[in-house]
């Protein structure tokens, strides 16, 4: 039996006029993997923030519990039981790989004898042990973001943040990532996450929060994310310009059309009905018939018009 | 849920000490390029100006000969300015461009544990750099022992001092090169009318009571006293003098940070 260990209830920060998070509620059990989605500027990393200290939440009638601590009254006690993994990789660049994270273990007050066993079972377990002793800036994108993550186990923390953990990385060294949290998680860590990229969402998350202009939109299972907001099935056409449409007389009501410039697409549940559609009036090569995922839930609840911070 | 033994994160003088211990291993990470200047300076410095320019003065300064005066406000001047160039161009470069400072306060510390560890920080270094230039000045026989060995606390708290200014100074700054009003503007003029090229009683009366406004000044007057060994009462106004500004202008330095630390 799992009970939450992070309880947030209706908070709020706003830069200036700008309300980055509003009214945000939510709370995560133990072990679980808790997801943010949200395009650029939706507010997740300021909702990360605001629960490690380093934001100050509006003073509002807003509640924030974790593991029985408010940030603002006991910041020491949560960033002691936390681990974070900010978005920026900031190590030491005059360092190299085992000094930076000894820095870290003072921060924590380590014994040097128990950081330094530590700090080679992190190695190990991000794959980095031959990295040892090298530079910082001989390491690669992958490597350094698996040391900042690295850095934030060295606590052995209970919640760890991950504020888009596999930004711009390339697909081996993300599905790494996703492994190790995935092992960290059977440990019973509790893992905070934000991405931009559905997959990962949809591959870590047991429960997800989809953010837009700081507020929550829809939060779930992603697979019943997926099955109350889109229809099982696709069907796209390209290149619309051309004139490769569907005739509008042939779309049934248990079709929903969506327009965008270039591509037309068909969202229905029945599949024989999209290729129906499909082999009437178009040609093979025009079209697509697949799965819905998870970007198209969240590209039809965010829009796919771009804001002014993306 | 949670037991008690988790709330053992580091007591206060660990967390200072841990920001103290980032800082010195980075910095003595480049230990030659670091640790030579501080002694290669005062020795140029001492050649150069003491040696050569202090042949013509043939009168004492301050009632010792040119160098002895020039070699004790040394002693001060370098804290002044290892500590100011630590927490100006060093502090904004860990703050805007390296983004240190988000990952320290990931960690169990307050930005005032941040901040204070900073100041203790620069002070030792004022410390270390007083400690060089002491050398060189025993080297030559300009000052003499034992007394002189208690110059390098009046560097710390030089040190501490300029740290506690060139912080509330990085507060204010958005740009790396707004720093080069501070130290043309406020430090050099410091460098040239606190006492130590020539004694503030030589400056024009009406600009006398602003000598005794900025720290240097204070600085100075101690250094002077432990190299002469000889103390006066005005002595415990200057240390009164340094605590007030360390703590006056590190308090608003370390209020004015918090607002660019956190959000």
């Amino acid at each position: 039996m799992s009970s939450s260990v992070i309880k947030v209830k209706n908070i709020s920060k706003s830069f200036g006029k700008i309300r980055a998070v509003r009214n945000l509620s939510f709370s995560v059990e133990s072990g679980l993997c808790f997801g943010f989605l949200g395009p650029n500027g939706a507010g997740k990393t300021t909702v990360m923030k605001m629960l490690y200290a380093k934001c100050i939440r509006d003073n509002n009638s807003s509640e924030v519990d974790i593991f029985g601590y408010d940030p603002v009254k006991n910041e020491l006690v949560i960033k002691y039981l936390s681990g974070v993994v900010q978005q920026e990789n900031n190590l030491d660049d005059e360092l190299n790989v085992i000094q930076n994270l000894m820095i870290y273990s003072k921060f924590y007050d380590i014994s040097v004898k128990t950081a330094k066993k530590r700090i080679e079972y992190l190695l190990d377990f991000l794959e980095l042990s031959e990295k040892a002793n090298s530079k910082i800036k001989e390491l690669s994108g992958g490597m350094k973001r698996r040391l900042v993550i690295a850095r934030a186990l060295l606590n052995n923390p209970r919640l760890l943040i991950l504020d888009e953990p596999t930004t711009g990385l390339d697909p081996q060294v993300r599905h790494l990532i996703w492994d190790k949290i995935r092992q960290l998680q059977k440990q019973q860590t509790t893992v905070l996450l934000t991405t931009h990229y559905m997959e990962e969402a949809f591959q870590l998350c047991d429960n997800l929060l989809i953010m837009h202009k700081g507020q929550n939109i829809m939060e779930g299972r992603p697979k019943e994310l997926m099955k109350d907001n889109i229809e099982k099935y696709v069907l796209e056409v390209f290149d619309t310009e051309d004139g490769h449409e569907v005739k509008d007389d042939t779309v049934r009501n248990n079709i929903r059309v969506d327009h965008t410039p270039g591509v037309i697409r068909y969202h229905c549940d029945d599949i024989d009905v999209l290729n129906n559609l499909a082999t009437t009036s178009l040609k093979a090569g025009d079209y697509h018939i697949r799965e819905t995922n998870l970007e198209d839930v969240f590209l039809r609840a965010t829009g796919r018009q771009l804001n002014d911070k993306q | 849920m949670i037991n008690s033994n988790v709330l053992k994160y580091p007591p206060l003088h660990r967390r200072l000490y841990s920001v103290w211990y980032r800082h010195m291993r980075v910095y003595t990470k480049n230990i030659l390029s670091n640790a030579f200047p501080p002694f290669l300076e005062p020795l140029i410095f001492l050649v150069g100006i003491g040696l050569g320019l202090g042949k013509y003065i043939t009168e004492p300064m301050g009632g010792v000969s040119y160098i002895e005066f020039l070699g004790a406000g040394l002693l001060v001047t370098t804290a002044m300015y290892t500590s100011a160039f630590e927490c100006s161009f060093g502090t904004f470069i860990r703050l805007e461009f390296e983004k240190v400072y988000d990952g320290m306060l990931a960690a169990p510390m307050t930005v005032n544990n941040l901040i204070i560890g900073e100041m203790l920080w620069a002070g030792s270094k004022g410390f270390f750099f007083s400690f060089a230039v002491l050398c060189i000045l025993l080297v030559f026989g300009i000052v003499a022992l034992p007394y002189s060995l208690l110059t390098p606390l009046v560097g710390f708290l030089t040190g501490v001092m300029f740290a506690a200014l060139s912080l509330l100074i990085t507060s204010y700054v958005k740009t790396i090169n707004h720093f080069n009003f501070y130290f043309t503007g406020l430090l050099s003029p410091m460098f040239f009318f606190s006492g130590v090229v020539f004694p503030v009683a030589n400056l024009p009366a009406f600009v006398r009571p602003i000598a005794e406004i900025v720290p240097l000044t204070h600085s100075v007057r101690l250094v002077r006293a432990i190299c002469s060994n000889n103390y006066r009462p005005i002595l415990l106004y200057d240390l009164l003098y340094i605590a007030v500004f360390i703590i006056v202008v590190g308090f608003f330095a370390i209020k004015r940070l918090k607002k660019r630390l956190v959000n």
